[in-house]
């Protein structure tokens, strides 16, 4: 069989990417390769120049090596059958798509190659040898995704450690008031998990802490965990708020995405788990005083259970595999200037909105504008909400805030459409006679039963206008959103007394670090890149590493709980045989070599 | 007999009870029903606190039966039961009333929703001192699944069980593996070779020891119960040599997948009648041919791709097929690639370029100068011959959406996206397994956000495309997630069963078997030497069909019982 | 009626500048920030939309284009950096060519060896003939006076000779102009009144060019309207006082301090146009067409040839001045015979003639709509209109 190799790349800037030159002398002394030839950046492929150049070397088939080289797969395929060839004799050596970037790209391309020379494919070549395996998990993030991943492993009676950074598990879930599209509410079906997971014998739950260095190899990791002093005995606590009352210092509270404050001595929400008070030692008195002033909580608890000199604790975890679960954080709306967002008072993001339309929120569920209030302690006139505020007559909701624009993120953030026609849904249901528009690029109501909730919201009588808004400014006291209404050929200017942003989601902060600390590769926009895009979904390039939901991208909860009882999968997969497989890097290329060849099917 | 001691727990629900409830009304009205010795109202129920309330109780008044004002106890109900239990009641001495569907939300006059509230409260307390203690039974978890469908969610499913050392028995009806991946050459956005992840696949379930595969079979008969089914599939042989075999499994995994729509059945797109509108599995099939040619054996000039075919459309199906977007931007790409000088159109509605990488994949299209036309949901492309004189051979009339403009596009290639639908013999599967189908048709999950995987029959998974469409990712992570769920359980070895079922009275059963016929779970069975009836408690769902029909009233149906009913009726009654 | 898409279109349409429309999405945005765009000439998107598609005739019936003055807001705020700022210049150039009967402009905008060549044959022809011109009736060493090298009065005739031939190409350009955007559409009546009753926008627009004022950025504006005024001021001098001007070596204050004024303006607007499209300092700096350098570095040119040949006369330097003034000439002529009516110096009459037509059809526009139904709108957005 006489081979040909063409090298080529779709992206010119290629941080970390492979050495092509030295993966093309490796592939030249391939057995059978007649052909070696570099095509460069995006090459122009005329196929019936390409077919000649077959033909005249008489190849049986044809790799093309690079990053996606699928994108010039077509045009070889059509060389091959116009020069007589096996047209199915194409085989592409994708570097990207099977890991070869950082360190060792060049390696890993050169395996790559060599299945795809040897007609094998690379996944199939390049199995790790099985190793030793923990029956301990580590759970990176309390979000719903790390909850599901828990309660798997746990209810599978393997052990779980689960790390969380705030006071609370529960994640971003909890903060929602429905969920799309059946509208469920979304304490209602994600407290019992909770609890779940607070009350579980297998789970030991570390919230308020942070994992801080990992080693060791796949299936016998070491985390160190740096458990934050709580200053509150978890135990001992009965959330009786009385610390709270008493406690001078208010700030605005994350879990009401600062629509609402809180004291230094907190409690997220009403049904945390664990329900336990913290202290935020940022804005404690005592702690800033270092014991100065201050302190009366401590005075005042009827327990005793405060001790707001405690320090934080190191722990040592030992497990066979860890879970990525760390989800996301919004864009800052502040960055998009044209919306408004902390100018005008009304300009509010998604997550904002949440809470306003809580029953649980500072508002008790009302939507409400804010209203303008005299801060004594501060001397300044401040926007806040008030229960019994005005309700809004009109709520635009503007889609694609950040997503889908290469100023900000160009990628799609998935959720957003969906939740903004739900916010249109609970503005209608709670302010009938308000007017509601949504202003959309693209109606991306794509999963079961969305495109029914999507007609159903059209049918409420919000007003669904094509085209993403322009810009929020203020004319004499109103509110006006200018944007172009594209089916109707014109551009309007509408009077608004609310706008929400459907902000962007990006990934949580300190990722980063945690990928470091992992040895799993981010892709450009900072989400963890899986294993395979299409075969390993939840998989990373570490052995006995696994991402489940949105850090490894966008995705909405049923998605998310999916790829978490996949993870789990893995995990208990590892912990029930106590072996599992090692790193992908651990593979030598001679050994996919090796092995790729023995796999070429007999002909 | 003395009134049991009973609490009383009313659930604001936030304020979804609670705005149209007077609760602490609700409460204080318990306080005086007969055996009630405590009752309150707290926000939340479920969470910790509200949970610790109720074991406080049991403890601190010494509770012999509980009452939770509250949600459906489709949800919640378990959560209670453990709050008891964990206070050392038995889980069944609790009772729900459901004051938010079947009250809060459904009336909107505050005073008569407490009123009925109350009344439902009465009901439940009424009821509850009728309730005995229940055991739940446990049995073993057979560590061996079936898995039906051998395409790639079916594959993926199959290997992670059996990578973990548990026996699989993957059944596909066709002759070969593979499913719908199989007629794929390139994957979107990436456009990474399919077949390469499926042969990897392929030869790792076919060598796999752990993995007994059956191609052309199919499953005719499952009994039994979670972690005691018994599957019979009949293999077919060659010229009709149809083998019959008989596997113990603990679990199923549902990976039916889905088929194309068919094309011919949107008659405005000419699929059929015009020689040149193909669909996208056709052009699949160019593709690696490699010869993308109109049936004249010309080369395209102009390329058009319609999105939409079949899906997101009144007269067919109304919901988003999920993966013809991206597919529809893949083609644009290999069109471009293979026939560099030529024209490339999408005729899309909206643009779904939602999953990780694909936006950027739908600028790349752009890029490459797809010429993108807009069309309205509802509405849909006319497409019709070229006339002579014209440099293409069809024309597509589009309203177009973003010019306002009614557009003739010329075309001599187009593909046709045809969505996604439920495989003929959904519904067949579904009375095999005993799950559901959605008006749409597709297997209904047991909960649409927490729970997409499991359905309302224990041990009977679903994943892939057969529980609603979606891409290759989406299906490989609920194929692992199922796998997930049954390595849990078999890990675990044992079942708890729930302590809900009906028992036969075997002095007054007169062997008419009747409930034999009436039973939906085939739970009830005949001994014929001793010409009576028996229950099999673990299959029994305790729907009460038998109760009512068994003609000498020999059948009872634990937790169910005529005393407990009465009391509710009498309860509501006031 | 169905319109026939021409997806080849944006082929022809790349060499004029066109390299980024097929990357718009139509989120609208640029059309919301735009402050021109409102009803009923609502861009750069919805042109953008019809160049993608290829619809010629909407593109020639556009006005839309000539009423962009290029601010780059619509650029720099574009989510997929499709350029519609740039796309709208680039049709200008396009309509340009259109417009122009002739097809010399076409073949100027797509390549500028034509351009460049047609300039320099031009230069060297009227080198050659006003030197042989020269040779027969006077003397190098004569600036002015009976024995001048190139005596005024004769230039004078020059001159008019040239700008009627030029105005007769420029009125006909303008003439289809008018019929791709009014004359041939049959859907709306234009009355001679409203023609009548708008007509001094034109004069009013094409002196302030106050629409380009109303940009957020007045940079621009301002650099524009002194290069276009001291043009004018220039032309009218030349073409009315070239005696005064050309006699010496005593100054004519009366006409040279307009003179001196009018090429301060021109040579300083030129060198700061110049200078921000090498910095590419702002949007709609950032892309330069080759008719975009030629046409400002030939009028710098002229500047300063004529400068310079000023300054020879007026120190007597007379043959030195007569071989300036053929230069300047061999500058000048091209200038005005090739840019005028073909090619970028031409918008200066299309813009003032489209603000006067668009002005016309609103207010036919707004006859028809009184009487007919309002304009299509797709349900859910129709209340939009009344808020």
């Amino acid at each position: 069989m006489r081979i040909g190799v063409y090298i080529c790349r779709v992206n010119a800037d290629v941080e970390g990417g492979a050495n092509l030159e030295s993966v093309g002398h490796y592939v030249a002394n391939l057995p059978q390769v007649e052909v070696v030839k570099a095509l460069g950046v995006l090459p122009r492929l005329d196929p019936v120049a390409l077919a000649d150049e077959i033909a005249a070397s008489e190849l049986d088939r044809v790799v093309i090596a690079g990053d996606s080289p699928g994108f010039f797969k077509p045009a070889f395929t059509r060389a091959m059958s116009l020069a007589g060839r096996e047209p199915d004799e194409v085989r592409l050596a994708s570097f990207r798509e099977h890991g070869s970037s950082g360190d060792g790209a060049t390696e890993r391309a050169k395996a790559i190659a060599a299945c795809a020379v040897y007609g094998v494919p690379f996944t199939l070549a390049a199995r790790p040898l099985d190793t030793k395996w923990g029956a301990a998990t580590l759970v990176v993030g309390g979000g719903i995704a790390g909850i599901q991943a828990a309660l798997e492993i746990a209810d599978g009676g393997k052990k779980v450690y689960l790390v969380e950074r705030t006071g609370t598990i529960g994640g971003h879930m909890a903060m929602f008031d429905k969920t799309f599209p059946t509208l469920d509410c979304a304490a209602c079906i994600l407290t019992p998990k909770m609890v779940a997971v607070g009350q579980h014998p297998m789970i030991e739950l570390l919230t308020y802490a942070e994992v801080e260095s990992v080693s060791g190899v796949p299936g016998a990791f070491r985390a160190t965990v740096l458990r934050h002093a709580r200053r509150v005995d978890e135990g001992a606590c009965v959330a009786c708020d009385i610390c709270s009352e008493v406690c001078p210092v208010k700030v605005p509270s994350e879990f009401d995405a600062g629509i609402a404050e809180r004291k230094a001595i907190y409690i997220p929400f009403p049904q945390a788990v664990p329900n336990a008070y913290l202290v935020d030692e940022a804005s404690c008195t005592f702690v800033q005083t270092n014991g100065k002033k201050c302190g009366v909580c401590a005075k005042k608890c009827p327990k005793e259970c405060i001790d707001l000199d405690a320090r934080g604790e190191v722990l040592q975890l030992e497990v066979g595999s860890i879970i990525v679960a760390t989800g996301y954080e919004v864009l800052d709306a502040a960055r998009l200037e044209r919306y408004g967002y902390g100018v005008q008072p009304n300009v509010l993001t998604a997550l904002e909105f949440e809470r306003l339309t809580n029953a649980s929120g500072p508002t008790g569920g009302r939507i409400v504008t804010k209203s303008l209030r005299h801060n004594k302690r501060k001397k300044v006139d401040e926007w806040v909400f008030d229960p019994e505020g005005e309700s809004p007559r009109s709520v635009a909701i503007i889609h694609c805030v950040g997503s889908r624009d290469s100023n900000y993120n160009a990628y799609c953030s998935r959720v957003c459409c969906m939740y903004s026609l739900k916010f249109a849904h609970l503005v209608k249901e709670k302010l009938p006679d308000a007017a509601c528009y949504e202003f959309y690029i693209d109606m991306r109501a794509f999963g079961k039963g969305y495109e029914a909730f999507f007609e159903r919201i059209q049918d409420e009588g919000t007003f669904i206008v094509r085209g993403r808004s322009a810009s929020v400014t203020d004319r004499d006291g109103q509110m006006i959103l200018k944007g172009e209404d594209i089916l109707s050929d014109s551009v309007v200017e509408i009077p608004v007394d609310m706008v929400l942003l459907a902000v962007g989601l990006v990934p949580a902060e300190r990722s980063d670090e945690l990928a470091r600390m992992l040895g799993v590769p981010r892709d450009d926009d900072g989400w963890f890149t899986e294993a395979d895009y299409n075969g390993d979904p939840t998989g990373t390039e570490r052995g006995g590493v696994y991402v489940a939901g949105v850090c490894q991208g966008p995705k909405d909860i049923p998605d998310t709980v999916a790829q978490a009882s996949a993870v789990a999968a893995r995990a208990l997969e590892g912990a029930m045989t106590g072996r599992g497989l090692q790193s992908l890097t651990s593979v030598k290329l001679t050994d996919i070599e090796a092995r790729a060849k023995s796999l070429v099917p007999a002909s | 007999m003395p009134e049991p001691r009973t609490g009383v727990f009313i659930c604001n629900c936030g304020t979804n009870i609670a705005k149209m409830i007077d609760c602490d009304a609700v409460a204080e009205a318990a306080s005086s029903m007969p055996g009630v010795v405590v009752a309150r109202s707290y926000k939340y129920m479920c969470s910790n606190p509200g949970q610790e309330m109720i074991a406080q109780d049991i403890g601190d008044h010494g509770l012999e039966r509980v009452v939770v004002a509250a949600c459906s106890p489709r949800m919640h109900e378990p959560t209670f039961r453990r709050a008891a239990e964990t206070a050392g009641l038995n889980p069944y001495l609790v009772e729900m009333a459901n004051i938010r569907e079947q009250c809060s939300w459904v009336h909107d006059d505050g005073v008569a929703a407490t009123e009925k509230a109350e009344d439902l409260v009465r009901a439940a307390v009424m009821r509850v001192a009728h309730h005995e203690p229940l055991e739940r039974l446990s049995v073993d978890m057979c560590p061996n699944t079936l898995v039906l469908g051998g395409g790639i969610a079916g594959l993926t499913a199959a290997l992670e069980l059996a990578d973990a050392g548990k026996l699989v028995y993957l059944v596909e009806r066709q002759p070969g593996l593979g499913g719908n991946v199989a007629r794929v050459d390139l994957t979107a956005p990436y456009l990474d070779s399919a077949r390469d992840m499926l042969t990897d696949r392929l030869t790792r379930v076919v060598e796999h020891p752990d993995i007994d595969v059956m191609v052309s079979s199919e499953l005719v008969r499952l009994d039994g119960f979670v972690g005691n089914f018994k599957a019979t599939i009949v293999v077919h042989g060659p010229e009709g040599a149809d083998e019959e075999r008989q596997v113990d499994v603990g679990s199923v995994i549902v990976c039916t997948g889905y088929r194309e729509f068919d094309a011919s059945r949107a008659t405005h797109l000419g699929y059929g009648k015009l020689p040149n509108v193909i669909t996208s599995f056709e052009f699949e099939r160019m593709l690696r041919a490699g010869r993308i040619e109109t049936k004249e054996g010309r080369l395209p000039q102009y390329v058009s791709v319609i999105h939409c075919v079949g899906s997101r459309s009144e007269d067919f199906h109304g919901y988003c097929s999920r993966v013809c977007c991206m597919t529809a931007l893949k083609y644009a790409h290999e069109v471009k690639s293979a026939l560099p000088r030529s024209y490339v159109s999408d005729v899309y509605v909206d643009m779904h370029a939602f999953g990780k990488g694909c936006e950027d994949f739908y600028r790349r299209s752009a890029e490459v100068k797809t010429l993108f036309l807009m069309y309205g949901k509802g509405d849909h492309p006319v497409v019709r011959k070229a006339d002579p004189g014209d440099d293409c051979g069809m024309l597509i009339t589009v309203d177009e959406q973003l010019s306002g403009e009614t557009i003739e596009l010329p075309a001599d290639l187009i593909i046709l996206m045809v969505g996604m639908e439920p495989r003929e013999d959904a519904e067949a599967v579904t009375h095999l397994v005993n799950i559901s189908q959605d008006k749409d048709g597709w297997f209904i999950e047991s909960h649409p956000k927490l729970d997409p995987v499991a359905t309302t029959t224990d041990g009977v998974y679903i994943a892939g495309a057969c529980q609603a469409p979606k891409d290759i990712p989406d299906s490989v992570a609920q194929a692992r997630a199922a796998a997930g769920r049954i390595l849990g359980k078999i890990s675990k070895g044992k079942l708890e069963i729930d302590a809900m079922f009906a028992e036969v009275d075997e002095d007054r059963c007169s062997g008419c078997r009747v409930c034999n016929e009436i039973c939906p779970y085939s739970a009830i069975e005949f001994d014929a030497a001793e010409r009576r009836s028996h229950v099999i408690s673990a299959l029994c769902k305790a729907c009460g069909a038998c109760v009512a029909t068994c003609p000498s009233a020999a059948i009872k149906a634990r937790h169910f019982t005529d005393a407990q009913i009465f009391a509710e009726i009498a309860g509501v009654l006031g | 009626m169905a319109i026939r898409a021409n997806p080849k279109l944006i082929e022809e349409l790349e060499p004029y500048g066109a390299e980024d429309v097929m990357k718009c999405y139509h989120c609208g945005n640029c059309s919301a920030v735009c402050p021109f765009s409102e009803d009923p000439y609502v861009f750069p998107r919805k042109p953008m939309r019809h160049l993608q598609m290829g619809l010629t005739a909407k593109l020639e019936g556009q006005l839309d284009p000539w009423l962009c003055y290029y601010c780059g807001e619509c650029s720099d705020q574009c989510p997929r950096d499709a350029e519609p700022g740039e796309t709208m210049m680039s049709l200008r150039r396009w309509l340009t060519a259109r417009y122009d009967w002739t097809g010399i402009s076409r073949l100027f905008y797509r390549s500028w060896r034509w351009e460049f060549g047609a300039i320099v044959l031009v230069a060297i022809i009227t080198a050659i003939a006003f030197t042989l011109f020269g040779m027969s009736q006077g003397s190098l060493a004569d600036y002015d006076g009976p024995n001048a090298f190139l005596p005024s009065s004769a230039i004078h005739i020059f001159d008019w000779a040239l700008a009627l031939v030029l105005l007769a190409f420029l009125v006909s350009n303008a003439a289809r102009m008018w019929w791709f955007t009014m004359g041939r559409d049959k859907t709306l009546r234009m009355s001679a009144g409203s023609y009548l009753r708008s007509l001094w926008l034109l004069p009013a627009h094409f002196f302030s060019q106050a629409r380009y004022g109303q940009c957020d950025r007045k940079g621009p504006w301002v650099t524009h309207l002194a290069l276009m005024l001291s043009y004018v001021v220039m032309l009218v001098l030349i073409m009315f006082f070239l005696a005064e001007m050309a006699s010496g070596p005593e100054i004519d204050w009366r006409v040279h301090v307009l003179g001196y004024l009018a090429t301060a303006g021109l040579v300083v607007s030129t060198i700061l146009f110049l200078r921000n499209r090498v910095k590419q300092s702002a949007p709609q700096y950032r892309h330069s067409h080759e008719s975009d350098w030629i046409f400002l570095v030939l009028i710098l040119l002229v500047a300063l040839t004529g400068i310079l040949q000023h300054i020879l006369h007026r120190s007597g330097l007379d043959v030195a001045a007569n071989v300036t003034y053929i230069v300047h000439l061999s500058l000048v002529v091209p200038m005005l015979v090739l840019e005028v009516p073909f090619s970028k110096w031409s918008h200066l009459a299309y813009r003032p003639l489209a603000i006067y037509l668009a002005r016309v059809r609103v207010t036919a526009l707004a006859r028809s709509r009184q009487s007919a139904e309002p304009a299509r709108g797709a349900e859910p957005s129709t209340p939009l209109r009344a808020a």
